[in-house]
C-alpha cells in the first residue's frame, strides 16, 4: 500500500507526467484560467468603482464566480448554426485551445526538471504558439457570419505584424545567451536578469504578448463595439469557453515564456532548492502571474487601438525596435565575449 | 514615442493603480441594502377614502389612464345611485404625480414604496376597495439596511445607515 | 474583380453591442466604409400624433419619453410653447428653478453621452465612471423633483416643487466633487494616447457643412459654429446668467467630446450662478394660485409642493401658433404647437436634436475605417428614441 503510493507519488513527480499534467501543464492552467479571469473582472471594477463578482461565495470576494460561469456554459446549449461549415466549426475550438495548451510541454521548471530537453526548445515553443490564429481565422470564415469573417481575417492581420518582432525579441535574448535552450537561458540569468540586459527588447516583447493574446488596448480581432464578438460570435456555451479560455492560455504560455527568457526563470533561487520542482515552479508561475495581472489591469485603463494604428506599432515601432534588442544583443555578445 | 505621449501614458496608468488600491466605491448593495428615498419622492400612491370628494380630477388629468373612475358597488348599493371613486392600476402609472398635485383634498398621496413585485397583470390593478387598503408593504427574505444618500465632495455619493 | 464584389454589406443592429435601437447599414471595402447608411424608426412612438389625443397637460410625460435622459428640455420647450399660446409668464423664481433643473439635466445627460461612447471605443472605465458620476446628479434631481429621470417638473405658469431644504449646499458638494473627478477623467480617459489616437482626426465635420447639415448641439458648436439658443434666443433665467457658449475649432470626434465635457464645466458655473441669484417669490404663476382653494393655498406655503389649479385636469389653450427653442443637452430642442383652442393641440410638432444629427452618421461614415463606426456613432451622443420620437 505504501509501497504504491510513494510510487504513484514519484510517478507524479516525473517530469514527463508532471508537466503536462501538473504545472505549467493542465491542472495549473485551469486553476489559472478560472482565478485569472475572476481576477480580471475584480480588477477593472475597482478602478471603475464596483464590486465585481462577488456573490458566489462571498468571504472571498466572489472567487468562485468563474467556476459557477463554466458550469453554466457546461449546460448551455451549444448552439450550432444551420449554415456554418459543421466540421470546421467544432472543430477549431479545440484546436485552439488544444494549440495554445501544447507549448507548456517545452517550458522548463528547474534546470533539472523537464519533460523534455531541445537544443531549439525557444523555437520549438514560438512555433506552436504562432500556429494558433491559423484556426482564429479557419473559424471566422467557419462560421458563416460576417462579423466572424471580419474578427478572424483581424486575427490574421495582426498575427504578422506582431508575431514577427515578437520572434526578433525573443531571439535577440537567444542571440544573448547563445542558445535556444530554455533551460540554457533561464540559467545564463543566475546574475543579472535579460531585462535588464536588453530593456528594449525586453519592453517590445512584453507589449507584443498583450497584443498577441489580445489584450486590451489591443483587444482589436474581438472588439465588442464594432464586430460583436469578432470570430467567436457563432459560438456558444462551452465551446466559447474553451475560444475565450485559449487566449488566456496564450497568454500564460508566453508569460512563463517571458519570465524565463527576462525574468530569470527560477532565478533567484539557490541551487539546492531546485531538486523539487515545486518551489522553482511557484517561482516561475509567480513571475507569469504578475505579467498577466499587468495584461488584464490595463483593461481598466485603455480602449482599444484601431486596426490600422495597431499595425502600425507592429511594423513601425516594434520590428525596428526587436531589431534594435538584437543588435544590442550582438554588441554585448561582441563586447562580453559571450555570456 | 514622444515624451509628451509617455507621460500621458504614465499618468493613465497612474491613475488606474490610484483607483486600483483605493477603497472607494460607489455601488448600493441592493438589495441587502435599499435605499430611503428623500422626502417628496414620487412613488406608489396610498388613497384617502374618507376625505376624498369624488371629484375626478385625478382621473381626468392621469395622462397614462392609470388613474380611473370606478363604481363603488357597497356605496352604490346604499345611495341608490352610482358613485364613483378613483382606482389605480400600476401598470400604466408613470408616477408622474399629477393626481397628487391635482387632488383638491389631499387624498392621493405619495409613498416611498416603489419596489413590489407582481405576479399577474391583474394584481397591478387597485380599484378603490384595494387602493383604500395603502400600498403593499414590500417583503424581504431578509431585512435590508436602509441606507440614505449623501452627497459628498469627496465620493459624489455615500450611503450612509439610516437608524 | 469588379467593384461591386469587393464590397461587404454589413447590417449593423438592430441586435448589435453598440447600435443602439437602431441598424446602420454599412457597405465596406476591406476595413474602409463605403457607405453607411443609418435606418432609424425602431422605437418610433408617434409622440406627435399620440399629443393630439391627449390633453395639454397630459403631454408633459409623453414628450419626456422620447429622450429619457435628457428630459427637461423636452419639459421646458413644450411648456414654453404652452405658455406663449396662453400669453403669461413664469414668475422668476421659477425660471431660476427651471434653469437649475436643466442645467443639472445637462451635466447627466452629457455623462450618460460621454459613457457611452466611452465604452464604443472599448474603455469601459470611462463607461462606469460616468455612469457613476452621473448618479450625484440624479439624486439631486431626485430631491427636488421626486423622479430620477422623468421629471415633469415644469408646468404651465410655473415648477412643481420649492427648492428643498439644504439644497445649495448639497449641489454644492456634487459640483465640487464633479470638478475634482475631472482631473481624473482628463488623466485616464481624455488624455489617454489611445484615447486621443481613437479620436482624434476622426470624423471631421467642417464648419460649412455642419450648417450646411443643420447640425443641433455640442455636435454643431465643435466644429466652431457658436450658436447656442441660450444665448441666441434666452430663455428662463439664462438672461441674467454670465456663461460662455464652448466652442471647438477642429470638429473631430475628440471635439465633440471636448465640447461636452467643457459644457459640464460650464454647467457648473451657471448652476452656481443660479443658485447665488435665486430671487424670493412665488412659483407659480399667480392666476394659478388664485385658482387654488385656499386650504391647498396654504398647504402650498408649508410644503413647497405645488397643487394644481382644477383648471389644469381640462386646461384649454387659446386658438393660436407657437414655436419654442430649448437648448437641451443634446441640442436645439423645438416644439411647434398649434392649437385650435380645444383641450388637445391640433397639430405637435417637436423637433429633435438627434433626429437634426442623425444625418451625420451618413456624411462622417463615408471613407472611414470599420473601427471608426462606433468612434463617430458615440461622439455624435445620437439617441435613437429621440430621434424616432
Ligand atoms: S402618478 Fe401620474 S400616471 Fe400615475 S396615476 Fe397619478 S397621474 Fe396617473
Ligand atoms: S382622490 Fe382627490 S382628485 Fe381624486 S376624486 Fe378623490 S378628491 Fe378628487
Amino acid at each position: 500500500m505504501q509501497d504504491l503510493l510513494s510510487f504513484l507519488i514519484s510517478l507524479l513527480f516525473r517530469p514527463c507526467i508532471f508537466i503536462p499534467l501538473i504545472f505549467p501543464g493542465l491542472t495549473v492552467i485551469f486553476i489559472m484560467l478560472l482565478m485569472i479571469i475572476w481576477l480580471e473582472r475584480k480588477i477593472a471594477a475597482k478602478v471603475q468603482l464596483r464590486y465585481g463578482p462577488l456573490y458566489v461565495f462571498k468571504p472571498l470576494g466572489g472567487v468562485i464566480q468563474t467556476v459557477a460561469d463554466l458550469l453554466k456554459d457546461l449546460f448551455q446549449e451549444p448552439i450550432i448554426p444551420k449554415t456554418v461549415d459543421k466540421i470546421a466549426f467544432l472543430l477549431t475550438p479545440i484546436m485552439l485551445f488544444g494549440l495554445a495548451y501544447l507549448p507548456t510541454v517545452v517550458i522548463p521548471v528547474s534546470p533539472t526538471f523537464y519533460a523534455f530537453r531541445s537544443d531549439l526548445s525557444l523555437l520549438l515553443l514560438l512555433t506552436l504558439t504562432t500556429l494558433a490564429p491559423i484556426f482564429t481565422v479557419l473559424m471566422g470564415w467557419a462560421s458563416n457570419n460576417k462579423f466572424s469573417l471580419i474578427g478572424g481575417l483581424r486575427e490574421g492581420y495582426l498575427v504578422i505584424s506582431y508575431e514577427i518582432p515578437m520572434f526578433l525579441s525573443a531571439l535577440s535574448m537567444a542571440v544573448l545567451y547563445g542558445s535556444l535552450d530554455l533551460v540554457d537561458i533561464a540559467e545564463a540569468q543566475k546574475g543579472i536578469w535579460g531585462l535588464f540586459l536588453n530593456p528594449v527588447a525586453g519592453i517590445s516583447m512584453l507589449v507584443l504578448i498583450y497584443m498577441s493574446t489580445g489584450k486590451f488596448p489591443f483587444e482589436i480581432p474581438e472588439a465588442e463595439s464594432e464586430i460583436v464578438a469578432g470570430a467567436y460570435t457563432e459560438y456558444s456555451g462551452i465551446m466559447y469557453g474553451l475560444v475565450m479560455g485559449a487566449s488566456y492560455v496564450k497568454l500564460y504560455v508566453l508569460s512563463l515564456v517571458y519570465a524565463i527568457l527576462f525574468l530569470g526563470g527560477w532565478n533567484p533561487l539557490p541551487a539546492s532548492m531546485m531538486d523539487n520542482p515545486l518551489l522553482p515552479g511557484a517561482m516561475l508561475f509567480a513571475k507569469a502571474f504578475i505579467l498577466i495581472a499587468i495584461g488584464v489591469f490595463l483593461r481598466a485603463v485603455y480602449p482599444r487601438f484601431r486596426i490600422d494604428q495597431a499595425m502600425n506599432i507592429g511594423w513601425k515601432m516594434a520590428l525596428p525596435f526587436s531589431i534594435l534588442a538584437i543588435f544590442i544583443s550582438l554588441g554585448i555578445v561582441t563586447i562580453t565575449g559571450g555570456m | 514615442m514622444s515624451v509628451d505621449k509617455t507621460i500621458r501614458h504614465v499618468k493613465a496608468l497612474a491613475t488606474g493603480i490610484k483607483y486600483l488600491v483605493s477603497s472607494k466605491r460607489m455601488t448600493l448593495m441592493y438589495p441587502d441594502e435599499i435605499e430611503e428615498f428623500p422626502d417628496g419622492y414620487r412613488g406608489m400612491i396610498k388613497y384617502n377614502w374618507d376625505t376624498c370628494i369624488k371629484c375626478g380630477l385625478c382621473a381626468m388629468v392621469c395622462p397614462a389612464d392609470a388613474m380611473k373612475m370606478y363604481i363603488s358597488k357597497e356605496e352604490s348599493e346604499e345611495g341608490k345611485k352610482p358613485v364613483r371613486r378613483p382606482g389605480i392600476n400600476y401598470a400604466r402609472c408613470v408616477f408622474c404625480g399629477f393626481c397628487v398635485a391635482i387632488c383638491p383634498t389631499n387624498s392621493l398621496k405619495f409613498t416611498k414604496v416603489h419596489d413590489v413585485v407582481y405576479n399577474t397583470l391583474e394584481e397591478q390593478v387597485y380599484p378603490p376597495e384595494k387602493f383604500r387598503e395603502g400600498v403593499p408593504k414590500p417583503q424581504y427574505k431578509k431585512k435590508p439596511k436602509k441606507m440614505r444618500a449623501i452627497l459628498d465632495e469627496e465620493r459624489g455619493l455615500r450611503y450612509e445607515p439610516v437608524e | 474583380m469588379s467593384l461591386e464584389e469587393r464590397e461587404l454589406e454589413v447590417l449593423i443592429g438592430p441586435q448589435h453591442p453598440a447600435s443602439g435601437h437602431m441598424r446602420m447599414i454599412a457597405k465596406i471595402d476591406g476595413d474602409i466604409v463605403v457607405e453607411l447608411r443609418p435606418n432609424i424608426g425602431y422605437v418610433h412612438r408617434s409622440v406627435e400624433k399620440l399629443a393630439e389625443a391627449k390633453k395639454f397637460l397630459q403631454i408633459i410625460p409623453l414628450v419626456e419619453r422620447p429622450s429619457l435622459a435628457d428630459t427637461t428640455a423636452n419639459n421646458l420647450a413644450y411648456v414654453m410653447a404652452l405658455e406663449k399660446l396662453l400669453g403669461l409668464e413664469a414668475p422668476p423664481r421659477a425660471q431660476y428653478l427651471r434653469t437649475l433643473l436643466a442645467e443639472i439635466n445637462r451635466i447627466h445627460s452629457h455623462l450618460y453621452g460621454l459613457g457611452i461612447h466611452g465604452v464604443m471605443i472599448g474603455s469601459s472605465t470611462a463607461y462606469m465612471w460616468c455612469f457613476g458620476d452621473r448618479e450625484p446628479f440624479i439624486e439631486l434631481a431626485q430631491e427636488l423633483t421626486g423622479a430620477r429621470l422623468s421629471y415633469s417638473y415644469i408646468i404651465p405658469g410655473g415648477v412643481r416643487r420649492e427648492l428643498p431644504s439644504r439644497f445649495t449646499e448639497k449641489v454644492e458638494k456634487a459640483l465640487r466633487y464633479m470638478e475634482n473627478r475631472m482631473k481624473d477623467y482628463f488623466n485616464l480617459y481624455l488624455n489617454n494616447p489611445v484615447t486621443r489616437a481613437r479620436l482624434e482626426g476622426v470624423g471631421v465635420l467642417s464648419k460649412e457643412d455642419a450648417i450646411r447639415l443643420g447640425v443641433a448641439g455640442p455636435n454643431l458648436r465643435a466644429s466652431g459654429v457658436p450658436y447656442d439658443v441660450r444665448k441666441v434666443e434666452p430663455y428662463a433665467a439664462y438672461p441674467d446668467i454670465d456663461f460662455d457658449i464652448i466652442t471647438e475649432k477642429v470638429g473631430d470626434a475628440f471635439a465633440r467630446v471636448m465640447v461636452r465635457v467643457k459644457e459640464i464645466q460650464e454647467s457648473i458655473r451657471i448652476i452656481r450662478q443660479v443658485l447665488k441669484k435665486m430671487p424670493e417669490g412665488p412659483i407659480l404663476h399667480e392666476k394659478y394660485i388664485k385658482a387654488i382653494s385656499p386650504k391647498m393655498r396654504e398647504y402650498m406655503k408649508e410644503t413647497g409642493e405645488v397643487k394644481f389649479p382644477g383648471i389644469f385636469a381640462n386646461l384649454r389653450i387659446p386658438a393660436g401658433e407657437a414655436i419654442s427653442r430649448v437648448e437641451g443637452g443634446r441640442g436645439e430642442v423645438i416644439f411647434h404647437i398649434i392649437s385650435d383652442g380645444k383641450m388637445s393641440p391640433y397639430r405637435m410638432r417637436m423637433v429633435t436634436p438627434s433626429f437634426r444629427n442623425v444625418i451625420l452618421f451618413e456624411h462622417l461614415n463615408r471613407g472611414v475605417r470599420v473601427a471608426d463606426i462606433p468612434a463617430i456613432y458615440g461622439s455624435l451622443d445620437y439617441f435613437p428614441p429621440e430621434a424616432d420620437r
